[in-house]
């Protein structure tokens, strides 16, 4: 039946493609929404002013409020204000566990903000699909090697790669779809193939724990210390003596020095003679993934106790990998640059499911030929794993604007506003015709895009900016929208109309 | 750092036109006749020449180190423009090229400014 390699490569690329494309394609949407996951923090959070505040001027507000509320606490830990997230939070308890005061870093008062998922939501369900932690990571885990999967099959399928480097043909239905999906998965292939390499490195361990099984017995902690990150041990007796606490300020300005622009800092046992402040860089300074750096000191003396690991080898790859992936290095533009080619990977996967469709609509549109109720269960999905889903993501940002601030468990309600949403997608896509259904939603979801504009905060950089993304992304899925709808009349027509889509 | 980006991207662009019109096909489709053979091979030529710019700059930009990445980045994107903008204005296409020397022409006046 699939006589020659190249058909059975093709065989596959067609279907799992189609099967795992829509949860890769909800995997690389938000995805790419989390490379500004700080700035969607921000921005769902308007209570948080903007006020442009040296980090040395809030770290003082931040230690004076912990010292009148928490002076008996084992642990501060400070988030400083930075480029991307003006915010000033305090805490007592480990950082990851999230919690915490948030304080006006110009005057240092607590402030009451919205209990938020924010941009977080969109990074947590990009490598879990929001189900449990390892759960999650495993089901990511095999969606990405699915992703190499295609690609590789891709490759192998597609023949004229380098003759076809260049081509893009349009209005001609499913040519014009074939080539949009050939140029955009080709021209891209480098970012593509690392993008999806990478994030099957991050999580190495837990996918492949038989090395560390081996001559670790299993236990991380011991590997991560064999490879240089060992942790200075914490002096028992000292950190029952009260002492006065060293100025923090210099201290910042040396980390700065060494390590580029500063996170945060944590002081364990403050006010002790065992007083100890971390200063953690912000992850961008150099390509490697520098989580869980830090450099430090005694809090009572100043002196520096012990500087950042340097990673052996293979560490040092696995963390430039883990780097390229999280995209936090080389500023802004980076940043840019891989929000965009995100973007044009999540369009490159649409365009494949749309693909599968437009192939085999004269084949299968009549409703008596058999396989149509297949044919017609690909098409709901595709309307609500792609549209759906977009409407999905700009609910969430609706969603953390509209509750009631005072609702309690507010983040959980916002992310049930979001699945809400997609659920209601999916039944609302099988109940219209496809066409239709494409324009309500797409429709729908530009018209939110560009509504979050109305929500103000505009007099603040960061929140202008995600205000004028949502706006031209807005604007861009209206564009395909309309030419969808106004493409109908004839169904080749409606085909190339919604070539736009794929430039959006 | 902007101006360096800014000519990353232009070079990127530049090259990736340059290899696109050294093609038969494509440069046919723009002029409507066939292309000299020196000729592709001068816009081929140029083409690697004006990708090799681009990583230089990048890598002004951002370092040996994550240069590269962007100017993978920077390849992919300006190649993906052009080949959308290439079957609807194939002249606007080529044109844009003619914001390198522009770029180079106020790179020129920002030297001289501030000596």
């Amino acid at each position: 039946m699939k006589n020659s390699f190249t058909q059975s490569m093709a065989w596959l690329h067609t279907w799992a493609g189609l099967i795992f494309g829509w949860l890769l394609f909800a995997i690389f949407v938000t995805g790419t929404l989390a490379v500004f996951d700080k700035e969607l923090n921000h921005w769902m959070q308007p209570e948080i002013p903007a006020t442009p505040v040296s980090q040395a001027a809030a770290a003082h507000r931040a230690i004076a409020y912990l010292q009148a509320h928490e002076p008996q606490a084992g642990n501060w830990g400070v988030s400083l204000p930075t480029e991307r997230s003006p915010g000033l939070r305090v805490s007592t308890g480990d950082r990851r566990h999230g919690g915490g005061v948030q304080l006006d870093p110009g005057t240092g008062e607590a402030i009451a903000v919205r209990d938020s998922v924010g941009g977080n939501f969109f990074f947590r369900f990009h490598f879990t699909l929001d189900l449990p932690r390892n759960w999650g990571i495993f089901v990511v885990g095999a969606l990405a090697l699915v992703m190499l999967a295609a690609l590789v099959t891709g490759i192998v399928i597609h023949k004229k790669i380098f003759k076809e480097f260049f081509t893009f043909r349009p209005d001609k239905g499913q040519r014009s779809w074939l080539d949009f999906h050939n140029a955009s998965a080709v021209l891209l292939l480098p970012f593509h193939l690392m993008i999806t390499y990478t994030g099957l490195v991050i999580f190495m361990l837990i996918y492949i724990p038989a090395g560390v099984d081996a001559l670790f017995a299993g236990d991380n902690r011991a590997y991560f210390q064999a490879q240089g990150n060992t942790r200075l041990e914490q002096p028992r007796g000292l950190s029952k003596q009260p002492a006065e606490m060293v100025d923090v300020a210099p201290l910042l300005a040396q980390a700065e020095a060494r390590l580029g622009p500063i996170a945060g800092f944590n002081i364990r046992n403050p006010n002790t003679a065992g007083a100890r402040i971390e200063i953690r860089p912000e992850l961008g300074n150099r390509i490697a993934l520098s989580k869980g750096q830090a450099m430090v000191f005694d809090g009572v003396s100043g002196q520096l106790l012990s500087d950042v690991s340097e990673w052996r080898a293979a560490p040092l790859t696995q963390r430039v990998m883990v780097g390229l992936h999280f995209a936090q290095f080389g500023g802004y533009p980076m940043r840019w640059l891989y929000f965009v080619c995100g973007v044009i990977s999540c369009v490159m996967i649409a365009s494949g499911l749309v693909l599968f469709c437009v192939k085999r609509g004269r084949k299968y549109a009549a409703a008596e030929v058999p396989g149509h109720r297949w044919y017609r269960l690909a098409e709901v999905c595709n309307v609500g794993f792609v549209a759906g889903l977009l409407l999905a993501c700009v609910g969430l940002l609706w969603a953390s604007r509209l509750l009631p601030v005072e609702l309690a468990g507010r983040g959980a309600w916002e992310v049930r506003a979001f699945f809400g949403l997609w659920l209601l997608a999916l039944l609302h896509a099988g109940i219209r015709p496809a066409r239709q259904a494409w324009v309500e939603q797409l429709g729908l979801a530009a018209l939110l895009c560009i509504g979050l504009v109305a929500f103000g905060g505009l007099d603040d950089g960061l929140r202008l900016a995600v205000a004028a993304c949502a706006l031209v992304l807005g604007v861009l899925l209206g564009l395909v929208a309309w030419r969808v709808q106004r493409a109908q009349p004839t169904a080749r027509k409606v085909r190339s109309g919604r070539r736009v889509e794929v430039e959006a | 750092m902007m101006w360096l980006v800014a000519g990353g991207a232009l070079f990127a662009y530049a090259g990736m036109l340059g290899l696109c019109q050294g093609l038969e096909r494509h440069y046919k489709h723009v002029w409507n006749h066939a292309c000299p053979v020196a000729l592709g091979k001068v816009l081929r030529g140029v083409g690697w020449l004006a990708l090799l710019a681009s990583l230089w700059l990048c890598a002004q930009a951002w370092g040996w180190a994550m240069g590269p990445v962007a100017w993978f980045a920077m390849l992919s994107l300006a190649g993906l423009l052009l080949v959308m903008l290439l079957p609807y204005w194939p002249r606007l296409a080529v044109g844009l090229v003619a914001a390198l020397p522009l770029w180079g022409l106020l790179q020129w006046i920002n030297c001289l400014a501030p000596g």
